[in-house]
């Protein structure tokens, strides 16, 4: 009999599932490729065949649960309220511990991801040789074939001249000098790190300007979703006690990434091994506050009186929900009301604003086409609402996003909502 | 075990994408929406085409395989899974809508179209597709055809036959033929397009749909009467319609259902309430006004003690989002459950739930009532678990005494989800032995060599 302890964890929520089928239609895959075993209940089915030691942990049932966005639109959706996420998760960690890590993805997360520091110098390496890219538009570079493990032909961003952490100072005062409202702490994640490090320190002057001190621990690593996500739990941990101990002396973290901040939050979720790890991820969990959530709740700025950029005077806006934001962490209301509240802004609700772009990390690695095609329908959404600009709070959707609307040439331009303030 | 050279034919027609074999495959492809039906089939085919379909049936025709149509199998009595193992011809990649005519209000859709992206198509033009299969996030139009599929809408509207006005049609054989046609009369020789509607594809696979369309009522009102006693409820609902008011919907769930819904989310539902009763009109709006005052003034007379009107369409969905949750509330709370099926004349309504609750008392076990009640389609569910034997058996006692009392009301042992594996040792209590030869012949006659969907309908 195999090892089937990160199965029994997920046992009670596979047992959810009453095989009604419902979540066909809301599965992006399953849309496209109208297959049962792309679909929740497909998989769940598996799952539950492989705890009973009637299916194998075969590389066919690997690349099955593979292919699943983690969108969690089943989720959301489903009559039974089956934790499909939790399901594939905990089967991809199974697999992961049964048959290991694949080499590339072994050699990414263990070597490269988990070390803060490899990752940047691989990301440097990289970095050097992007002049020899063609260049598409302004920053977009198409991606060479020596990186094609990222998808042939993808527009990917500019790697930043100088990263995040290379940039910031380790605490910074609020503005006006006086005593500071908070203390938070600022996580910046890879994205904001090594591609848009400008987003980092405009989240810090943020709120620098609002009388609030940020302290940026320099020991804080990845989030660990591209890894744990996976199934790599072990990585996971790790990263997840790094994190926690970079950030013991604040009491509260904020993001400008909505991967992020799910991530961290959900420590909780998929990884405990033990009570103690379940009790300190739940304490951290606590602390966690998306960028979003962050000035509208705590900050309790007013959108109508945040200052729109100039250049985006007249503009019309439309907002895509990142999964992570609306699904993982129920957030939708909050940038809605920045950018209602903008003046001088146009907004427009996109139909299909909550479907998943497309991306869903190392999905769009493995699975490019299907990306495409996803995110194929995200573009009708954008093209329908006639906006200049698709608004977002996840780098990882931005990157896809900003993919899609060249692959198609389309004019719009996709910004963090941060981008959008004086 | 499938022959390599079956194999590569199959390849060849509908191409190697279109084929699936790996073990983890045939798993996915073993069951339906019911959870005690299951087996494998050999390989999956998806057609693409009509010509596709045809070649598969000769193939299989010629070489005696079995050959099991699916959907998006989300059908409830086993109907779909292959139970003599074969070829499972999937249909969910037929999944165009061919054309949308308003001004016949017609639509031609291939089988695999999902209601729900249908009705979404046809809403931009102001129509609908009347039967409301429950399952219509994932039910496609081949598999609703072939179960003559109904839900809560059929009080006013009817059931999936009343809106087919023709079928392309492949036959066992690999034929191709067209039955009905696309006018709403139709009387040219004997009315074969009929018999493939709640065929459960025993007799050839749908290829292509011309179906009828209502245009959109502009208004909708939900009122829920709540009610001390179920059978109270029941008689409700034969009182309001006998009074002249014909809504789109009656809906009922019970004390048990209530609670559990109010436990999964908390809408304010009345917890005491032996039963509830959800109403709908549609149509003009005057109309649904005026409607909606006569079922509150008939319910009161005829024992509800509140009613409730839905202030907005919010208020309304969630009436209606309840209903929808109430048979996942069902199916959480036990291991196994018997989702019966049986319909009643309306009439005997409390005398079918008055049942349920005597039995429930002499066996010692939770039976719960949430359905269609206002066609008499009441689904009482069994709450029980395959592995406690003695429970187990209790239950199956309990499910035999309800099909029989339903079948002495007048009624019949199944509703909406077909025969399939789930009641087919029920048949012969309901069906004359004549009556069941007869079907018999003509399965024969459209299928000599017994390789469509076989071993479903009877034992």
């Amino acid at each position: 009999m195999e090892d089937l302890k990160e199965l029994k964890k997920i046992e009670q929520f596979a047992d959810q599932c009453m095989k009604c089928g419902f979540c066909s239609f809301f599965c992006p895959v399953y849309q496209e490729e109208r297959v049962e075993t792309s679909v929740a209940r497909g998989k769940n089915y598996l799952v539950k065949l492989a705890l009973k030691g009637e299916q194998k942990f075969t590389d066919e049932l690997g690349k099955i649960i593979g292919k699943c966005l983690l969108c969690k639109r089943c989720v959301v959706n489903c009559p039974a309220k089956t934790q499909i996420d939790r399901v594939v998760v905990g089967a991809r960690a199974q697999m992961v511990k049964n048959k290991g890590l694949g080499f590339v993805k072994n050699f990414a997360f263990r070597k490269v991801m988990a070390n803060r520091k490899a990752f940047g110098n691989y990301v440097r390496l990289a970095k050097a040789f992007q002049w020899l890219l063609p260049k598409t538009e302004g920053k977009i570079r198409h991606l060479p074939d020596f990186l094609k493990a990222l998808g042939q032909g993808r527009n990917i961003p500019e790697i930043a001249k100088t990263f995040l952490r290379d940039m910031v100072k380790p605490v910074y005062k609020p503005q006006d000098g006086k005593a500071p409202v908070m203390r938070v702490g600022f996580f910046m994640g890879c994205a904001t790190d090594f591609v848009y490090p400008e987003l980092g320190l405009k989240m810090i002057d943020f709120m620098t300007k609002r009388g609030i001190e940020v302290v940026v621990p320099q020991e804080q690593s990845c989030c660990g979703a591209a890894i744990y996500f996976s199934g790599d739990f072990e990585t996971g941990r790790m990263l997840a006690e790094k994190n926690i101990e970079a950030f013991k002396d604040v009491d509260m973290i904020v993001t400008g990434c909505a991967t992020c901040s799910s991530t961290l939050k959900d420590y909780e979720k998929y990884l405990p091994d033990n009570e103690d790890q379940q009790k300190r991820y739940e304490e951290f969990k606590k602390k966690i506050k998306d960028s979003t959530e962050f000035i509208i709740d705590v900050m309790k700025v007013k959108p109508e009186e945040l200052k729109l950029k100039k250049e985006f005077e007249g503009k019309t806006a439309t907002w895509h929900d990142p999964c992570h934001l609306v699904r993982y962490q129920n957030i939708q209301a909050q940038p809605r009301a920045i950018l209602k509240g903008l003046k001088g802004l146009k907004y427009v609700e996109m139909p299909n604003t909550d479907l998943c772009c497309g991306m869903g990390g190392s999905f769009s690695v493995y699975h490019y086409d299907l990306t495409k095609k996803i995110a194929a329908k995200k573009m009708a959404g954008i093209n329908a609402t006639g906006a200049d600009i698709v608004v977002t709070a996840c780098p990882g959707c931005m990157i896809n996003l900003i993919d899609n609307i060249l692959q198609n040439k389309m004019p719009q331009k996709v910004y963090h909502f941060l981008e959008l303030v004086e | 075990m499938l022959k390599e050279s079956i194999k590569n034919e199959l390849e060849r027609i509908v191409g190697k994408e279109n084929v699936l074999t790996t073990p983890e495959a045939l798993k996915a492809y073993s069951y339906d929406g019911t959870t005690s039906w299951i087996r494998e089939p050999d390989v999956v085919v998806f057609p693409t085409t009509t010509q596709q379909v045809s070649e598969i049936m000769k193939l299989a025709n010629k070489e005696k395989i079995p050959v099991t149509p699916r959907g998006g199998g989300t059908n409830v009595s086993g109907g779909s899974v292959p139970w003599l193992g074969g070829i499972v011809l999937c249909t969910t990649k037929m999944n165009k809508i061919l054309k949308i005519d308003k001004e016949n209000l017609t639509a031609t859709v291939e089988p695999g179209v999902v209601l729900q992206d249908l009705n979404i198509a046809l809403a931009k033009d102001g129509l609908f597709f009347p039967p409301d299969p429950q399952s219509f996030l994932g039910a496609t139009i081949g598999g609703i055809i072939a179960e003559n599929a109904g839900g809560p809408a059929c009080v006013k509207y009817g059931v999936t036959k009343q809106y087919v006005l023709g079928l392309e049609v492949v036959l066992p054989t690999g034929e191709i033929v067209n039955l009905g046609g696309r006018t709403l009369k139709n009387v040219v020789g004997y009315d074969l397009l009929h018999i493939f509607i709640s065929s459960e594809g025993t007799l050839g696979v749908i290829t292509k749909a011309e179906l009828k369309l209502n245009p959109l009522p502009p208004a909708r009102k939900t009122t829920m009467a709540v009610y001390a006693d179920v059978a109270k409820a029941g008689e409700s609902v034969f009182r309001v319609l006998e009074n002249g008011v014909i809504p789109d919907k009656i809906e009922l769930l019970d004390n048990w259902v209530i609670n559990r819904i109010e436990e999964m989310m908390p809408m304010g539902l009345p917890k005491d309430a032996d039963a509830v009763l959800l109403f709908e009109c549609d149509g003009i709006p005057e109309a649904v006004e005026k409607e909606t005052e006569k079922i509150v003034d008939i319910v009161k007379k005829y024992g509800a003690i509140d009613v409730r009107i839905a202030k907005d369409m919010d208020e309304a969905n969630k009436y209606w989002l309840a209903r929808r949750a109430g048979f996942a509330a069902v199916f959480g709370k036990a291991k196994t459950v018997f989702a019966e099926d049986v319909t009643v004349p309306r009439r005997k309504i409390p005398d079918l739930i008055n049942k349920c609750k005597e039995l429930a008392k002499k066996y010692n076990i939770e039976i719960v009532v949430l359905g269609h009640a206002g066609d008499g389609n009441l689904h009482p569910a069994i709450l029980t678990d395959i592995n406690n034997e003695e429970h187990y058996s209790r239950s199956v006692k309990a499910m035999d005494e309800i099909i029989e009392e339903a079948v002495a009301l007048g009624g019949v042992l199944s509703g909406e989800h077909g025969i399939g594996l789930e009641k087919q040792k029920f048949l012969k209590r309901q069906l004359d032995p004549v009556v069941i030869d007869l079907m018999k012949k003509i399965k024969a006659l459209f299928d000599p060599n017994n390789i469509m969907n076989p071993g479903k309908i009877w034992e």
